[in-house]
């Protein structure tokens, strides 16, 4: 490709779901490292060829964050162009409210994992000026539905404003806002969108639209309807 | 009067805003439970005080039934919080971890907890006590501003909730005030004299959240800072930058 030469991207949660769809987009161009909270076993077969995977279980976020700086040295990289932090979860509220360790968990999981790894992997970024990019979500404004969910994405959303003017001339941040998309995520959360789904947008045009906001660096950025229909998973930028 | 007194729960009342709060409800003739990790520096009248640091998840467990039967409340003031400023790489770890717990995660936990065990009287209030920093960056200080930004958006979301039980639930916005707090975490140098009477911003705050009002913002300064905050998100963090970030 004229313009660019091959990444080093590490793309957490890039085992299923965005991360995975992301993954694939980008996987003839780059050199990419995935995390992912199952083992090597579990994950066979699923990832994009010439990728590695790295266990990183964001449920301990402090580990999960030794266990990428390891992950990505025994890879043999000793920097990184792209940091994704993609990996997250969503556990609906029964009745409205979330039990203390749903709380907890998603605070972990999507909040302070990704605090102890932008931490862990600035020094790697900062050596080639790369791009720490934290996926939040449309539901960073509130939701009723799943309010732990949205008080972690709208956390991630404050560290990035605040650390993309810290470390302005070493590591660019951003943070993207994706809506919905048609991955297990929902499922997983033990919520059934029902007829709405058919509004969900393909993971894959939402991974195409994540692809060329990394790309053009700036923040924050919404991924859903009004992108998509602006041509948003087509035109734009190329990573 | 035969009507029973007014009971409020304050969190981190020992000191700062909390204290000034616990100050202007007794004044009101609150009943007012205490929760802080240090015992009350001011005895005019006496609180009933749980000890408790809500860095710690497994102290918050112990005492959350104490602090479900010391209830019904008529007004909670989750308002606990500390600050961690500094280059955010440079910070311990383990630094960015307590943060987020004592200023996110320990309030919504306390919130739930409290909202679904009907701790709240039916007409009751509940205040979380965010930061003017969510209307923009907060360089220097990215783990707080994360944490306060993560506290505004759960109390929106609980808002539907917490009607069904009865109770408003009314988000604060404090800037810069004069307590020992904002002293350690703001620059050399900085005007203290522009930072606000803590007194002053615990009655605002109150009488907005006994209004049931969604937000407060105590002071103009302050509310024309986040209308500003809002129209301009990138020069007023700029700003930031050169009035903290840059001077550590």
């Amino acid at each position: 490709m004229i313009g660019a030469k091959p990444r080093r991207i590490l793309i957490t949660g890039g085992n299923a779901g965005l991360g995975l769809a992301l993954a694939k987009k980008l996987a003839r161009r780059h050199s990419l490292l995935l995390s992912g909270r199952k083992s090597q076993n579990e994950i066979a077969g699923t990832l994009p060829l010439g990728a590695g995977y790295v266990v990183a279980d964001q449920n301990d976020p402090e580990e999960s964050a030794l266990a990428l700086v390891r992950g990505i040295r025994d890879f043999g990289w000793d920097s990184l162009d792209n940091a994704v932090l993609n990996a997250g979860i969503g556990i609906a509220a029964v009745d409205g409210v979330d039990s203390t360790e749903a709380i907890r968990q998603t605070l972990d999981v999507n909040l302070l994992a990704a605090v102890m790894q932008a931490q862990a992997l600035f020094p790697l970024l900062k050596k080639s000026s790369g791009t720490l990019t934290l996926v939040g979500s449309v539901a960073h404004k509130g939701s009723a539905t799943i309010p732990a969910y949205a008080a972690s994405k709208a956390g991630l959303h404050g560290l990035a404003r605040a650390l993309r003017s810290e470390w302005s001339g070493q590591v660019s941040v951003q943070v993207l806002h994706p809506g919905p998309a048609k991955t297990g995520i929902h499922d997983k959360a033990g919520y059934d969108p029902g007829r709405m789904r058919a509004l969900f947008l393909a993971a894959d045009d939402v991974a195409a639209m994540m692809a060329s906001a990394i790309a053009a660096r700036r923040s924050p950025v919404t991924l859903s309807w009004v992108k998509y229909l602006n041509g948003g998973a087509y035109t734009g930028r190329r990573l | 009067m035969t009507r029973e007194p007014r009971r409020a729960l304050v969190t981190g009342g020992s000191a700062g805003l909390g204290a000034a709060a616990v100050n202007w409800l007794q004044a009101n003739r609150y009943e007012v439970v205490v929760l802080d990790r240090d015992r009350p520096w001011t005895g005019k009248t006496p609180v009933d005080f749980i000890r408790c640091d809500l860095a710690s998840r497994t102290e918050l467990d112990d005492v959350l039934p104490e602090l479900i039967t010391a209830g019904p409340y008529d007004l909670v003031v989750l308002n606990a919080g500390i600050n961690a400023t500094g280059k955010f790489e440079a910070l311990d770890p383990r630094v960015h971890i307590d943060v987020l717990r004592v200023n996110a995660e320990g309030p919504m936990v306390i919130a739930a907890g409290l909202l679904e065990a009907g701790a709240c009287r039916t007409g009751g209030a509940m205040v979380f006590v965010s930061s003017l920093s969510h209307f923009t960056g907060y360089p220097g200080a990215a783990s707080y501003a994360a944490s306060k930004d993560a506290l505004a958006i759960y109390a929106k979301s609980m808002r539907k909730y917490a009607a069904s039980k009865g109770v408003t639930l009314t988000v604060a916005f404090p800037g810069p005030l004069k307590t020992d707090h904002a002293e350690r975490h703001s620059p050399e140098g900085a005007d203290e004299s522009r930072r606000m009477d803590p007194d002053r911003a615990a009655s605002l705050i109150l009488a907005d959240a006994l209004a049931g009002k969604k937000t407060s913002i105590p002071g103009t300064g302050n509310r024309a800072f986040a209308a500003i905050g809002r129209i301009f998100p990138k020069p007023v963090t700029a700003l930031m930058r050169r009035l903290i970030y840059n001077r550590f």
